[in-house]
């Protein structure tokens, strides 16, 4: 991929995979931090449309955490959603867009998520509670939608757009808000990333396609990157609620990262914005 | 004694005066309205013009005199939003929430996280080192606006 090589060393592997947990956001859901937890040591349970769930803890301790995950594990677990017991996440772990990474990058996930002191949890132990027809429902949905798994290079594009690309299908997991679903829950990928009337929260989550009355088809390029830098839009009005939680992550890629996301989303298909679905 | 044309005057006379008082009154809302805009729209041109400097597009002066606007302009929010004047504004696109007033003084107290945040984004500019300024143009950004739009603004549904 354009930013880092698959060159040796252990350290470049954890700063690697450092950088892709800042670029997912990892820490935001898998940290206390309302009660000064640890960074990646887990959070106790909070409302989903699944149910109370509680985040794992992701530091390598070996009763409460994933100490003793071997790298098998931790792919099966982010791609596939299915942890060492068999048992299957809920999609609020949007494992359906991190299915998309590449070997090498779970790999340096993992090995940055090892390098991290292990932080003792039993208060975490059987946390949570199961919200039953909306698991049903959730694995319903999971079972329609075709998970590809690792993402591959289109080699009539530059490295530019595959880098941007890449990032918008993995980690930046865009397509979880801004690609509306049908009633079970399943992303229409008719209308990539043309924004819901009804996403997280309720709210309206923008179309971000091309359209120029309803998307970004006015926006630049530079406009594009504003947004991912700090949050401010073209009329320097800024986005609030989970965008602003996103902006964190977008905040801490590099400048050539947000400008490869910024080329993907000026070549995406043009679409009107669905008010009712 | 009043004949009943003289009473029909007076009665007249009250009604067009009371449908003057409701007109005044609604022209004051349209006004205060397109004001509020104006005033976050001009918000916006202020922080363009800091924003322009980090870009390099624009010098230190230009960003140094946006930066000092911002921090008028946010003293004249609470004049922006007087009781009664809550409805879309001129784009229909977004609208006051109710708890504008009845949280007044949390709204208030937004306001003046948003002000500090401009009284320190001044500074930074002052400096002239972009890093510093980009460091307190996204904290306001993030915290100022974004904060308080999150909670007292609402985008109208179409």
């Amino acid at each position: 991929m354009l930013a880092f090589s698959r060159g040796a060393g252990a350290a470049d592997a954890v700063a690697r995979g450092a950088y892709l947990a800042g670029a997912a956001g990892c820490d935001q859901c898998h940290s206390d931090s309302e009660h000064g937890g640890k960074p990646y040591a887990g959070a106790p349970p909070f409302p989903t449309p699944y149910g109370q769930i509680a985040t794992p803890n992701l530091t390598p301790d070996r009763s409460t955490g994933i100490g003793g995950w071997s790298l098998a594990d931790f792919t099966r677990a982010v791609r596939w959603g299915v942890a060492p017991d068999d048992s299957h996440y809920v999609p609020s772990f949007p494992y359906p867009f991190y299915n998309r990474l590449t070997d090498g990058d779970l790999a340096d996930l993992k090995a940055f998520l090892d390098s991290l002191q292990p932080v003792s949890r039993r208060d975490l132990e059987g946390a949570g509670s199961t919200a039953l027809v909306a698991r049903a429902r959730a694995a319903l949905a999971v079972a329609l939608m075709p998970l590809r798994g690792a993402w591959q290079p289109n080699p009539a594009k530059d490295p530019v757009w595959n880098r941007g690309a890449y990032l918008v299908a993995s980690v930046g997991r865009c397509g979880d808000c801004h690609t509306p679903r049908n009633w079970l829950g399943v992303p229409d990928n008719e209308r990539f990333l043309a924004g819901s009337p009804a996403g997280p929260e309720g709210k309206k989550v923008p179309n971000i396609t091309q359209d120029a009355k309803t998307g970004i088809g006015n926006w630049s390029e530079e406009d594009i990157i504003g947004v991912l830098t700090d949050g401010h839009t073209p009329d320097f009005d800024f986005v609030a609620g989970p965008m602003a939680e996103i902006v964190k992550n977008t905040a801490r890629l590099t400048e050539e990262d947000r400008r490869a996301i910024a080329v993907y989303l000026r070549s995406i298909p043009s679409k009107p914005f669905a008010a009712k679905q | 004694m009043l004949t009943s044309f003289r009473l029909l005057a007076l009665g007249a006379a009250l009604a067009i005066g009371a449908a003057n008082s409701i007109a005044v009154l609604a022209a004051d809302k349209e006004q205060v309205i397109k004001d509020r805009e104006a005033l976050m729209k001009r918000q916006g041109s202020d922080l363009g013009a800091v924003r322009g400097y980090i870009e390099d597009k624009t010098d230190l002066a230009k960003a140094t005199a946006g930066a000092t606007d911002l921090i008028e302009t946010m003293q004249k929010i609470p004049d922006v939003f007087p009781p009664g004047t809550g409805g879309p504004n001129p784009d229909g696109k977004y609208a006051p929430k109710p708890e504008v007033w009845s949280d007044w003084k949390d709204f208030l107290a937004q306001r003046d996280i948003a002000a500090a945040k401009a009284d320190a984004l001044l500074v930074a500019v002052k400096s002239g080192d972009k890093a510093n300024i980009q460091t307190a143009f996204a904290d306001l950004g993030k915290n100022g606006c974004g904060a308080c739009h999150g909670k007292f603004r609402e985008e109208i549904k179409k």
